[in-house]
């Protein structure tokens, strides 16, 4: 447990790319920092199958290795990365006092790099079928589909990668798509050969209603079909599992009782610094107003922040801080 | 008699590594069943266990002395530190 005491130059709120990056950068400054995580080390990337997109990797990466990857530098240079979580952040003048699973604590310095997470539809059956039959990770359960049908919804990037990796298992997938397929150029064109190979079939202009299961000889409820709405009239989707991936929400739900400000949608507002209207809290990556939810950018948006830490901390620093373990 | 951990994962389950790393942190010690490298039956056996179709999935169980009959299973489905907190709490060390 935290001492009532304790003091880090830096807290990170997070373990994504961002936050796993601006670590890097801190830490080989050696500034004190700790990142909190509540959900998964990588964030989004780490449950995602593979990464085209992030330079430096020829062929391209696995989410989970690039996560493990940007993780072990970090930790090399003496990153503390706790699995736990902060549930508020409030301003004290210098320090900001953090309240987490591990107890309360002070940061010089705070940098929220939190991402976002999938979205869920909000429609009946979802939340009852969650892991028999409606997930939100490909790479962690879709080897429990070999050989059956799937359904994916979503027309995003999110959802036709993640539609290609579940064909590794399944036989076929529909999907699910609420107006037209956005996807990126290289993403299109691969479904489109899985499409002409009759893989998946996608089906436009598609919302889900409900999701529907029944309970099997060994008394497990499982999947069945989808309830959709497709040109006015009620469709059914047989399938035996469905996976969404509908887009992202940020992840500030910590915040909201904060004084920090978020946009309309939730994201936290910066400045050109990255620092939110909170001195000395700033804010790096997809849950940052204006990200491009982009794992390159992430990463670059950490490395920045880093920087306008370190400048922030040095000013303090010229102001004579008094630590809090003096304080109490 | 003491009480096993078994984590049933897959290959690219990034949840699963978070079970890893958590029970590593308390010093505890675990089998790591992965079931992309296991027959069929093992993945069934452990949607039958979980009543789920997702990883981790953790299984902290003590047997009887022949190694047959559990007398004790926990059963975690997911990244759920709180509810493993509960299931490990007297095999942590002081």
């Amino acid at each position: 447990m935290a001492s009532a005491k304790e003091t880090h130059d830096l807290v990170i709120v997070g373990a994504g790319p961002s936050a796993l990056a601006a670590a890097v950068y801190t830490t080989r400054e050696d500034l004190d920092t700790v990142l909190f995580e509540k959900g998964v080390i990588g964030g989004l990337a780490a449950i995602t199958d593979w990464v085209d997109n992030y330079p430096g990797f020829i062929k391209g990466i696995g989410g989970l290795e690039l996560a493990q990857q940007l993780q072990g530098q970090a930790e090399r240079f003496g990153a503390d990365i706790r699995l736990g979580e902060v549930s508020s952040i409030t301003d004290e003048g210098p320090l900001k006092r953090l309240e987490t699973t591990e107890g309360t604590l002070w940061a010089k310095a705070v940098l929220v790099a939190t991402g976002s997470d999938y979205k869920k539809m909000g429609i009946p059956g979802e939340q009852e079928l969650y892991g028999r039959g409606v997930h939100y990770c490909a790479t962690c359960d879709g080897a429990f589909y070999r050989d059956k049908k799937l359904v994916v919804v979503g027309g995003g990037n999110s959802a036709v990668q993640e539609a290609l990796f579940l064909l590794r298992f399944a036989t076929h997938i529909d999907m699910l798509v609420r107006s037209e397929v956005k996807a990126s150029e290289i993403l299109q064109h691969e479904l489109d050969k899985r499409v002409r190979e009759g893989k998946i079939t996608v089906h436009l202009g598609v919302t889900p209603n409900e999701i529907v299961g029944e309970t099997n000889a060994t008394g497990l409820k499982k999947v069945t079909k989808v309830l959709a709405t497709k040109d006015g009239h009620t469709v059914a989707y047989p399938t035996d599992g469905v996976f969404v991936f509908i887009g992202l929400l940020p992840n500030t739900g910590f915040l909201k009782t904060s004084a920090i400000t978020l946009d309309e949608f939730g994201f936290v507002l910066t400045d050109k610094n990255l620092q939110t209207n909170m001195p000395g809290v700033f804010c790096s990556g997809d849950v940052r107003s204006g990200a491009t939810m982009q794992i390159a950018s992430a990463v670059g948006e950490g490395a920045t922040a880093a920087l306008k830490i370190r400048e922030f901390l040095e000013m303090q620093e010229r102001n004579h801080i008094t630590p809090v373990s003096e304080l109490v | 008699m003491t009480k096993t951990i078994t984590i049933y994962t897959t290959t690219t389950c990034a949840y699963c590594e978070m079970v890893k790393r958590w029970l590593s942190s308390k010093g505890l010690s675990y089998k790591v069943v992965n079931m992309d490298e296991e027959p069929p039956e093992v993945r069934q056996r452990v949607i039958e266990m979980s009543g789920a179709m997702t990883v981790p999935v953790t299984i902290v169980e003590e047997v009887t002395e022949d190694g047959t009959e559990p007398t004790y299973r926990d059963i975690t489905v997911g990244w759920n530190p709180a509810k493993l907190g509960a299931a490990i709490h007297d095999m942590v060390a002081v």
